[in-house]
């Protein structure tokens, strides 16, 4: 008897232990990169989750830095074409006043209106030239200044071209001979010289300074890369190694379960065959102590006295007694490894079909009973019917000293996952002091000779109520009679 | 009812043979009972070989079978029995101790006519072992012996 009720208490634990360990993901010997306190404190979803997070937030630090260096390697491309054009442009002015100041001197000289295109040229594309280039130089003080300068030195210098015209058509050729020979505009052209070279030296500089530049800014965003690469990788390895070592984890607990769930059906299939010669072997010695005891009554029938006859009975109650242990304990047995049938029980005709039952043991009592309205649950019909089946016949017998009975039964009180019934008697009560030994194994509350029973009913309640998923609990005090709950979980609450 | 005809008793435990016979006993129908002591004794008898060479041939009218024996079980004797054309017809009642539904599940797979668990209790052993004998051995018209029509 001891064994089994160990048995079921290791099962029970092996149970709560399988839950546990499947809850409790972070391991506190898990070792290696946990060693962070706060770090320990995550779950390994979160550490996961925390570990991509840092990746995402790497990939899009690379994003800016790559957006940023090619938005300055496009800028600084961008300068570089306007630098190569204002020097293609200064390089053109430069050549065209020269052009146009040559053509005017022959025109002076000749009188010839076919050398004055070149200077109309300059004067009609003057503004424009000047324009752009102040546009080109726009950006650097230097620059804008020495275009500013240009503007006016060009101005000057087609001045003192068209006052050499004006000359020549007031005067001839003989008013102008001088300034033929010398070229009308020789200061300015040759301060426009001096002003394009030095835009076009300054301009290469910066060119030359912005090409290094761009390099430098190139070689940074590349190392910069590089790092961040590499730093994604060992994030990337981080995670990877959380959730190797997380998974090996489950793979070990998982084949602890099994292993576990092995050696569990081992033990029952043991204890299957147990019960099965208890069954058998146990009860034939029982049968012959009984049917000896009757052939021997038979046999003495004439000579036995009152004393011999009484002893005969107790022998003969005695062996009835352990047949009954005996069977209790099968069916107890039984409930344990019985594949159960699920579907759904309607509670208020199970106990109406109970109370139908026990009618007969009521002897012509009058019990006063008060049921309530009882809901449907999802169980096995037979398993529960056996639960309700020995509360209620609890609440007749522990209420057999009363000479007015009453026996209630209903809804305590119900949540969305469980509902919990009660079963309620004005009987003879028990001290809340031993309300633990109340669903053991052959626990009696009472002396056989006050209630009979063998003390397996309420560890069968508490069985067959374990295995649907549900809780069983009493309350009383004695002579104040008892309260028995048993709370079952409904469709929303079984899993 | 032929008086030929006896009633086969497999029961390895003698004191449960013998509880048997003191309860048929009371209606005088105990001279009837054949006692085998394992499987294999009761097939011997059924085929007629080993001990039983020389036995009066015919079936008998009932078998009570217990199923835990020695050398050849109970639930082997029903198999063998039910897979032979002359035994097959032959009444078996299951009287043991076991109440498993494994149990019960192959005797009547197997072909078991009734499944009997013995009471522990001396009064109403006698009373279940009298019913059933009292049925199969006299109400009940046991099958033609399909050994002697042919003869």
């Amino acid at each position: 008897m001891e064994s089994l009720k160990n048995e079921e208490s290791r099962v029970s634990h092996a149970e709560t232990d399988g839950a546990v360990s499947d809850v409790a993901a972070p391991e506190p010997d898990s070792s290696g990169t946990t060693q962070v306190p706060w770090f320990r404190w995550l779950t390994i979803e979160r550490r996961i989750l925390f570990g991509f997070s840092l990746v995402f937030i790497g990939i899009l630090l690379i994003c800016a830095i790559s957006y940023r260096n090619t938005r300055v390697l496009l800028d600084n491309s961008g300068r570089d074409t306007r630098s190569y054009e204002l020097i293609q442009v200064l390089r053109d002015m430069d050549v065209a006043t020269d052009e146009a100041e040559k053509h005017l001197r022959r025109y002076l000289v000749t009188g010839e209106p076919i050398y004055l295109g070149n200077y109309r040229e300059v004067v009609k594309q003057k503004t424009t030239l000047v324009t752009y280039v102040q546009d080109l130089a726009r950006g650097s003080v230097d620059q804008e200044e020495r275009a500013e300068r240009l503007n006016r030195t060009m101005e000057r210098q087609l001045a003192a071209q068209a006052a050499a015209i004006a000359k020549l058509a007031e005067g001839g050729i003989k008013a102008v001979k001088k300034t033929a020979l010398d070229g009308p505009a020789k200061q300015e052209i040759a301060e426009i010289h001096r002003i394009v070279a030095a835009m076009d030296q300054h301009e290469r500089e910066t060119l030359r300074l912005r090409v290094r530049q761009s390099a430098a800014e190139t070689r940074k965003t590349i190392a910069l890369l590089a790092a961040g690469a590499l730093l994604q990788l060992v994030l990337l390895a981080a995670v990877y190694y959380l959730i190797r070592h997380d998974i090996t984890q489950r793979r070990r607990v998982a084949a602890e379960l099994k292993r576990h769930g092995a050696l569990l059906e081992a033990a029952n299939k043991e204890l299957e065959s147990f019960s099965y010669s208890v069954s058998h072997d146990l009860r034939a010695p029982l049968r012959h102590i009984d049917g000896y005891a009757a052939l021997l009554r038979k046999a003495m029938a004439d000579s036995m006295n009152e004393k011999a006859a009484r002893y005969l009975d107790t022998i003969s109650a005695s062996a009835k007694q352990m047949g009954q242990l005996i069977d209790d304990l099968l069916v107890f047995s039984r409930m344990g490894r019985q594949e159960m049938f699920r579907t759904t029980v309607d509670l208020a005709r199970l106990v109406s079909t109970v109370r139908e039952d026990l009618r007969l043991d009521l002897h012509g009592r009058t019990i006063s009973w008060t049921i309530g309205a009882l809901p449907s649950v999802p169980g096995d019909p037979a398993m529960l019917r056996q639960v309700f089946m020995n509360l209620i016949a609890n609440a007749v017998k522990f209420t057999s000293t009363r000479p007015a009975a009453e026996i209630a039964i209903g809804v305590d009180r119900r949540t969305p996952t469980e509902v919990v019934i009660f079963v309620r008697d004005n009987g003879v009560g028990f001290d809340m002091r031993y309300a633990s030994k109340l669903f053991g194994v052959f626990q009696r509350l009472h002396r056989a000779d006050e209630f009979e029973g063998t003390g397996i009913g309420l560890a069968n309640v508490r069985r067959i109520v374990h295995r649907h998923g549900g809780r069983v609990w009493a309350e009383g005090a004695p002579d104040q009679g008892a309260t028995f709950y048993v709370a079952l979980p409904t469709e929303g609450g079984v899993r | 009812m032929s008086p030929a005809k006896p009633i086969l008793l497999a029961e390895d435990n003698p004191r449960d043979a013998e509880l048997a016979l003191a309860a048929m006993e009371e209606h005088h129908i105990s001279d009837k009972v054949v006692v085998c002591r394992d499987g294999a004794e009761a097939l011997d008898y059924l085929y007629c070989r080993g001990a039983f060479t020389s036995r009066h041939r015919g079936n008998p009218v009932v078998v009570f079978l217990d199923l835990k024996m020695p050398k050849v079980d109970g639930l082997e004797v029903l198999r063998t029995m039910k897979s032979d054309a002359n035994l097959r017809s032959i009444p078996v009642v299951m009287l043991t101790s076991s109440r498993e539904e494994r149990d019960l599940r192959e005797s009547y797979a197997l072909g078991a006519n009734a499944y009997v668990v013995k009471p522990v209790e001396f009064g109403r052993f006698v009373s279940a072992v009298k019913e059933l004998s009292l049925f199969w051995g006299i109400i009940n018209e046991p099958p033609p012996d399909p050994s002697t029509s042919k003869t």
